[in-house]
């Protein structure tokens, strides 16, 4: 079976009788901090509609993979395309691009960096004011119908420290939907998370996966890795090892550090 | 050794005037300095080399050097390269430089302070420079400031004392001008003393209290 196949057999979007285009391509993409190299050439392309997941040992380059994507580090070599903006890492970047980049890319941290000194409605309505340039009652209005997708817009007016982990990891899913992104970026987002408020973080990113959303998600949550995402990507030292429908690389991985990784997981 | 009633409802006008300009100098220099130490050290954190030298310079000299230096260096010295200043407005400057110099400092530790994340959040959001800024790292950076700021401010206050060598009108001044006329410089100074308490001491509780309340956002 194609990655395309389990696409479709997932029932994500697919344009019939046309070739699809991958809403993310990284051509070579690599990143170094001094002689250290954290990626190493990565070619990568994720279809519109995919759930990549993201999992391998520690220090394997996945977080640094995300934020070159969205240039919260600049990579060094190599070029990150997302839909029609395409930037090569030998140049530095414009302000612009970088700006449109990061509207169209919505990024959830490990530890939710919720701003403390606003209340959750200001949290999620802040970028669509000052990005978006909406009115702050649309988009008040907005953030709203986001805080009530994620089941939390009774904690509207209160202030993020009163909250949940859980609940504040689905205040910061709504911040970063609130900008419309084609794509949603996870960097262990339950990682920080015991793992019953782990459970409503992934309840909330189960839901948006079926919506049809585009998510990058590095995780250490195998049974995500297996049941949500379509594709499964495993990285060590800087390097794709092994990228394939997430149902034959969990079940059935073919490389022997793929393996030596997921026995060491279930071992546990 | 005390001042008398009598004495003191005759200094008491001259000493409230001369309390009114401490107080007017005072305002003006933070006024005027702690927007001017945002400034340096934004300056000083800046990425270009330019503007983080001239910063650095700035924070440099206003720290360095004493205030009493830089008081008479402005109200005296300046006047020899054609620049000649009232002692009122030498004073604003030379305590609007310390401030700044000093403020700088407080408040590029509080923006130092605030957790890497924030600023990734404000970035990856989509928020430019200036936005990220305003709405995230200085709305936190200053509550954290919040209370060594208001710290500095009464050592200013207190600082404005320094004025009576470039002959301002203050309450140091004051008092030793009573003095000079009655020969009655330690009751003179004991009243002044006793206005300068009266400000600083209340200030000084402020200023535990505000400590205990900054830094807990859900106060609401």
């Amino acid at each position: 079976m194609t990655e395309d196949d389990a696409l479709a057999a997932k029932g994500a979007p697919s344009e019939k009788g046309q070739a699809r285009k991958p809403l993310i391509k990284l051509d070579k993409l690599s990143k170094h901090y001094g002689n250290h190299t954290v990626l190493d050439g990565i070619d990568l392309e994720v279809m519109p509609g995919e759930v990549l997941a993201i999992i391998g040992p520690s220090g394997s380059g996945k977080s640094t993979l995300l934020r070159c994507i969205n240039y919260l580090e600049p990579p060094d070599g190599g070029h990150v395309t997302i839909g029609d903006i395409s930037l090569n890492a030998a140049a530095p970047a414009g302000r612009s691009e970088l700006s449109t980049l990061r509207r169209s890319v919505g990024m959830v941290f490990q530890s939710f960096n919720l701003f403390p000194h606003m209340t959750v409605l200001r949290n999620v309505s802040l970028a669509q004011e000052r990005v978006l340039g909406r009115s702050r009652k649309n988009a008040d209005e907005r953030s709203m119908q986001l805080l009530s997708r994620v089941g939390l817009a009774d904690k509207a007016e209160q202030f993020p420290g009163r909250c949940s982990g859980g609940q504040q990891q689905r205040i910061a899913i709504a911040r970063a939907l609130a900008l419309d992104p084609d794509v949603m970026l996870f960097d262990e987002p339950t990682s920080a998370l015991d793992p019953e408020l782990g459970l409503e973080v992934l309840a909330v990113m189960r839901e948006l996966a079926e919506t049809g959303m585009t998510m990058i998600v590095v995780t250490h949550e195998m049974s995500f890795a297996e049941n949500v995402s379509d594709t499964v990507m495993i990285m060590a030292d800087g390097k794709i090892i092994e990228k394939g429908p997430s149902a034959d690389v969990m079940r059935n991985p073919q490389q022997e550090r793929t393996k030596r990784f997921l026995r060491a997981v279930h071992d546990r | 050794m005390l001042p008398s009633l009598e004495e003191l409802s005759a200094w008491l006008p001259d000493l409230l005037s001369g309390l009114s300009i401490s107080l007017q100098v005072t305002a003006l220099s933070l006024l005027i300095g702690i927007p001017f130490g945002l400034l340096l050290a934004l300056g000083v954190l800046a990425k270009s080399r330019l503007t983080k030298i001239v910063a650095l310079f700035l924070v440099e000299v206003g720290r360095g050097a004493p205030a009493l230096v830089l008081l008479q260096f402005i109200y005296f010295g300046l006047p020899t390269t054609g620049l000649t200043l009232g002692s009122f407005t030498a004073a604003v400057i030379a305590l609007a430089w310390n401030t700044g110099a000093y403020t700088s400092e407080i408040i590029r530790a509080s923006l130092q302070s605030i957790p890497h994340g924030q600023r990734e959040a404000a970035v990856a959001i989509g928020l430019n420079r200036l936005d990220a800024l305003r709405y995230v790292l200085l709305p936190q950076g200053l509550r954290v400031a919040l209370p060594a700021l208001l710290a500095f401010s009464i050592l200013i206050f207190q600082g404005t004392s320094l004025c009576f060598t470039i002959a301002l009108p203050e309450l140091v001044s004051r008092a030793y001008e009573i003095g000079s006329n009655t020969f009655r410089y330690f009751p003179a100074l004991l009243a002044a003393g006793v206005l300068y308490a009266s400000i600083s001491i209340p200030a000084a509780l402020l200023v535990s209290h505000v400590e205990k309340r900054a830094g807990s956002y859900a106060q609401r």
